[in-house]
């Protein structure tokens, strides 16, 4: 069989129900008599609950839950470890018991008629808060809640006989995801069946089925997990929200239907958040310029509790910290703090764009240092020969790393110019980014009427699974896309399995997808042969999903479907990590009069192996740029000096627009992974993870080497250029 | 982020209206801000009357030389009126400047006004226009100079049982231009600083916004630049003033784009 669909651009077929407004997202959800939920937020940082005082009986209000009344139901959220790592039980409580630690953590929950009268009663909830001192900065913090540290080769040695040792410090802050849905959640539960049923906006059913089960000590079979249409997360909705929880378990004692939707204020405040990581990074480098080894200590802002995964992303900032470079010898330690902040956790990225600013950020300082070139430097030092194993452990599975850059210098056209009004520069940023692993399933089969239904483990919010998997499994039938219907999000209905974030979908989804068609195609073809009178082996699969003799007599999906109900194949596939990367060069122009940062142009070069909708693709760079773009100019989530949030609106939280987007211009790397039938890598995240180092380096080559942290803001540059001069 | 209860009345006439006015009602307009301050529950009045049925507030006339805006203008439509382009066109083009399409076409001219937010476009070049306020109560109505009504940062002169009904803007002076420039975070944003100008030979209107509690008359500028001081000199003079360093030059930038732009 040919490939005719993958490779194609086509379009999303999914858009035309988005675009008409025929989608069902949580809120869309309205079950009669439901309960609504209104939460009420510690609006503290830190404190002591001496009491909470629950209003007597009100209008409209079925209850008020506190963690009194969870006593002996729930337990906190699970938290997720990683290899090598030191990581503490300090779980975020479903809602508050004796201390809060963040303004925004859960205290109570009121469920009422309405939100409106829910909201009405949540006012009347006394709490007795002993205000605590709140601890803002990770590095200050003395409570040390993930840890992990790797020194591998002759690093001291490598630094006492190093030509030069180039130091650098950086910090990313903090950020809000912002998904255009909030979060939400409705359960209801069956006494009689004893099965409990939660609709969650999520990324997948499993993570959300796993914590339902844990966190209420359930097993998993008595939990029916519905994922609706979602409305983007960007990583926010992986793990399990507590709120979520408190919805599940307020199904069960009230015996009534609950539904929380999260408004706007909620989610700016409650989402676990992004970055919030600093760093002091030493690099070695010998008179030609190579690398020798590098140092690496870095501070990660982790909130007041651990979700589930938020000791991931620091984790991962430290496996890549030698990024696209041979370094052979490095020792790298992180350590995530308590603040009293809302929790981190991954948000598009997650902990890659921190490693690739870190580091990228201390190459060009290197360059200036040395009075390299930096794109000299970097091509010095690429990693050619793959597979590679880096000195921090992980195996980079295949990669073109000079073809990216060669081919970012050439789209960007850097350009550098300083006149009276403005200074231009131009500066490059490289990635490599671990995606996929773990595993994933799926399930084919073969309808009535010979169309193909597959059941996806992996499911999307946005990104455009429908298209993509279709186009996949189409090929591999050899029959038009309308033939293959997917399914997603139902846990009662989608084989268990891992979910979709960390760049995964295509990798394993997309390869656990063919493999689940290759099944059912032997499955068929066993029919088919005895329908035929013919052997297995000498029929083939023809274009039209047709099962042919070497005689010319054939079978369609249909016939084989009418001889045999329900053929069905199921598939688990599972690889190691696999390595997307990518070069992005940004040019960029700093007005002299306001500071204000204009970008006038990015290239952003993406491997992520083979590409199995360009279009889509794209649209994933793209939308990944727009993020980091909104990290380089204007995003940053503000806590005052008593750790409230400055951020809680759009007013304090500003995302860019489409007039602040500069022309983006996008090529593709294709360095197949030999890890998995496809070939494929990850291309979610590229955008945001690329852009922000080439963007600050830009910005650096602006200020003659002056350094600052995102955002650039105009009032930082303006300073910036002044201490830059003329 | 649900409203606390209230009570919704929807006069059709001022007349109806202002009775219904008072220290414990809030006037929606185009619910702009009104309706984010009553969802964040920072708003709570007992009534809200809604006037977007007062349709005999909603004109543009002229006036002799000026202008009658009625309070309920949109902001789209003194975007697009003829009438303001030919007569004033400092509102029209400061107007452009007021959020994004879909709020001019919600929000009026006299929201804005009365809202008072010292970031707010309209305010700052109605100072420079020498604008007035006219206002209605039970027991009559008056007339406020800009300085006058506006006090602080959404806080005005206008008493709780009064009604916002007109703005005047005089006739300008023959022979003039007018500029307007603004600094946002990103395309539609509230605005960090801008400056409007109104210059005519002999005569000068030059206002900072973000640079005070309420827009701030650079009157040592105007005066400068009626003594034939060069944009730039006059720029740095309505700055002058201006704490934070970088907001300090911002405003001035900002106000030397305005008055070489009235001055083309």
């Amino acid at each position: 069989l040919s490939r005719r669909l993958v490779g194609q651009p086509l379009r999303r077929r999914e858009d035309d129900c988005i675009l008409r407004g025929r989608t069902r997202y949580l809120d869309d959800i309205d079950p009669p008599g439901a309960a609504h939920v209104a939460f009420v937020r510690s609006p503290f940082a830190h404190a002591r609950i001496a009491g909470v005082m629950v209003p007597e009986r009100l209008e409209d209000v079925f209850a008020v839950i506190t963690a009194a009344d969870l006593e002996g139901r729930v337990t906190d959220l699970p938290v997720q470890g990683f290899e090598g790592g030191e990581v503490s039980a300090e779980g975020h409580p479903v809602l508050a018991g004796d201390e809060v630690r963040y303004a925004g953590q859960p205290v109570a929950a009121v469920l009422a008629a309405s939100r409106a009268a829910a909201e009405d009663a949540a006012e009347l909830v006394e709490i007795d808060y002993h205000p605590l001192e709140p601890v803002l900065d990770a590095r200050a913090s003395d409570v040390t809640m993930s840890r992990w540290h790797r020194v591998s080769g002759d690093v001291d040695g490598a630094f006492r006989s190093a030509a030069h040792v180039v130091r650098a410090s950086h910090a990313l802050p903090r950020l809000a995801p912002v998904p255009m849905e909030p979060r939400g959640a409705i359960a209801s539960y069956d006494g009689v069946e004893d099965m409990l049923t939660v609709w969650v906006s999520a990324q997948d059913s499993h993570r959300q089925l796993a914590g339902l089960s844990q966190v209420l000590d359930r097993p998993e079979d008595s939990i029916h997990v519905i994922v609706p249409d979602v409305g983007g997360a960007f990583g926010s909705k992986g793990a399990p929200a507590p709120e979520t929880m408190l919805v599940a378990a307020a199904a069960m004692t009230t015996g009534r239907t609950v539904k929380w939707a999260e408004d706007r204020e909620e989610n700016f405040i409650a989402s676990y958040q992004g970055r919030g990581m600093e760093a002091d990074i030493d690099l070695a480098l010998d008179d030609t310029g190579t690398m020798l080894a590098l140092r690496a200590r870095i501070w990660a802002d982790l909130g007041g509790y651990l979700m589930p995964t938020t000791a991931i992303p620091p984790h991962t900032t430290a496996m890549l910290m030698c990024g696209v470079y041979d370094i052979p010898a490095a020792d790298v330690e992180v350590e995530g703090r308590r603040t009293n902040k809302v929790p981190t956790g991954p948000y598009r990225g997650a902990g890659r764009p921190e490693a690739a600013y870190f580091l990228e950020c201390t190459v060009d300082a290197a360059a200036r240092e040395l009075g390299i070139d930096p794109l000299d430097l970097r091509r010095r030092n690429l990693i050619r020969q793959f597979p590679y194993e880096t000195a921090l452990g992980w195996t980079y599975d295949s990669g073109d790393y000079a073809r990216c850059l060669d081919l970012a210098e050439e789209l960007v056209e850097p350009l550098r110019r300083t006149d009276e009004a403005r200074v231009v520069g131009t500066g490059f940023g490289m990635y490599v980014e671990r995606a996929g692993g773990l595993f994933e399933t799926a399930d084919a089969e073969l309808l009535p009427d010979g169309r193909v239904l597959v059941r996806s483990g992996s499911s999307p919010h946005g990104q455009g699974h429908d298209t993509t998997f279709a186009q996949l499994a189409a090929d591999r039938l050899g029959v038009g896309l309308e033939e293959v219907e997917l399914r997603f999000g139902d846990s009662k209905e989608v084989p268990r399995g891992v979910g979709t974030f960390a760049s995964r979908s295509v990798a394993m989804g997309g390869s656990a997808v063919v493999q689940a068609v290759e099944a059912l195609k032997s499955k068929c073809a066993a029919v088919a042969a005895e329908l035929l009178e013919a052997r297995e082996d000498e029929l083939e699969w023809r274009e039209g999903g047709r099962l042919a003799t070497g005689d010319g007599r054939s079978l369609g999906l249909r016939e084989v479907a009418g001889a045999e109900r329900g053929i069905r194949a199921s598939s688990r596939f599972s690889s190691d990590l696999v390595f997307s990367s990518g070069a992005y060069g940004a040019v960029v122009e700093i007005e002299r009069a306001t500071g204000r940062l204009r970008v006038l142009r990015l290239a952003a070069i993406d491997d992520a192996g083979t590409i199995i909708n360009p279009l889509l693709a794209e649209g994933q760079v793209v939308g990944g740029t727009a993020q980091g773009l909104g990290q380089c100019l204007v995003e940053e989530a503000v806590y005052d000096e008593e750790g409230n949030p400055t951020f809680a609106s759009f007013l304090g939280y500003s995302l860019l627009t489409a007039a602040e987007m500069p022309p983006v211009i996008t090529a593709f790397v294709e360095s197949p992974s030999p890890l998995n039938p496809l070939g494929a890598k990850g291309i979610g995240e590229g955008g945001a993870i690329g852009t922000p180092a080439a963007v600050a380096n830009a910005v650096a080559d602006a200020l003659g080497g002056v350094r600052v942290d995102p955002p650039f803001t105009d009032a930082k540059l303006w300073r910036a250029l002044r201490e830059a001069g003329p | 982020v649900k409203p606390a209860r209230f009570d919704y009345r929807a006069p059709t006439s001022v007349e109806e209206a202002l009775p219904l006015l008072g220290l414990d009602s809030a006037v929606l307009a185009g619910g702009q801000s009104l309706v984010p301050l009553l969802n964040l529950r920072l708003a709570r009045p007992g009534t809200v009357v809604d006037v977007n049925g007062i349709v005999e507030l909603d004109y543009i006339r002229a006036d002799e030389g000026g202008l009658r805006i009625g309070a309920l203008t949109r902001q789209v439509t003194l975007e697009r009126s003829e009438l303001v382009r030919r007569r004033c066109p400092l509102l029209a083009k400061a107007v452009r400047f007021v959020g994004h399409p879909q709020i001019r076409s919600r929000g009026p001219v006299g929201g804005s006004v009365a809202h008072a937010d010292p970031a707010a476009e309209l305010p700052a070049a109605l100072v420079a226009l020498g604008a007035r306020f006219h206002l209605r109560s039970p027991a009559g109505a008056r007339a406020l100079s800009v300085s006058e009504f506006l006090l602080g940062p959404l806080y005005t002169a206008r008493e709780p049982g009064e009604l916002l009904v007109e703005v005047e803007v005089p006739e300008q002076p023959q022979g003039g231009g007018s500029g307007f420039a603004e600094h946002a975070r990103t395309h539609g944003d509230f605005a960090t600083a801008g400056a409007a100008a109104v210059i005519a030979p002999g005569s000068a209107g030059i206002t900072l916004l973000g640079a005070g509690p309420v827009p701030v008359r650079a009157t040592a500028a105007e005066r400068a630049l009626c003594d034939g001081a060069e944009p730039s000199e006059a720029a740095a003079l309505a700055a002058q003033d201006v704490e934070d360093e970088h907001r300090r030059a911002l405003c001035g930038e900002l106000a030397r784009r305005a008055i070489e732009e009235a001055m083309r």
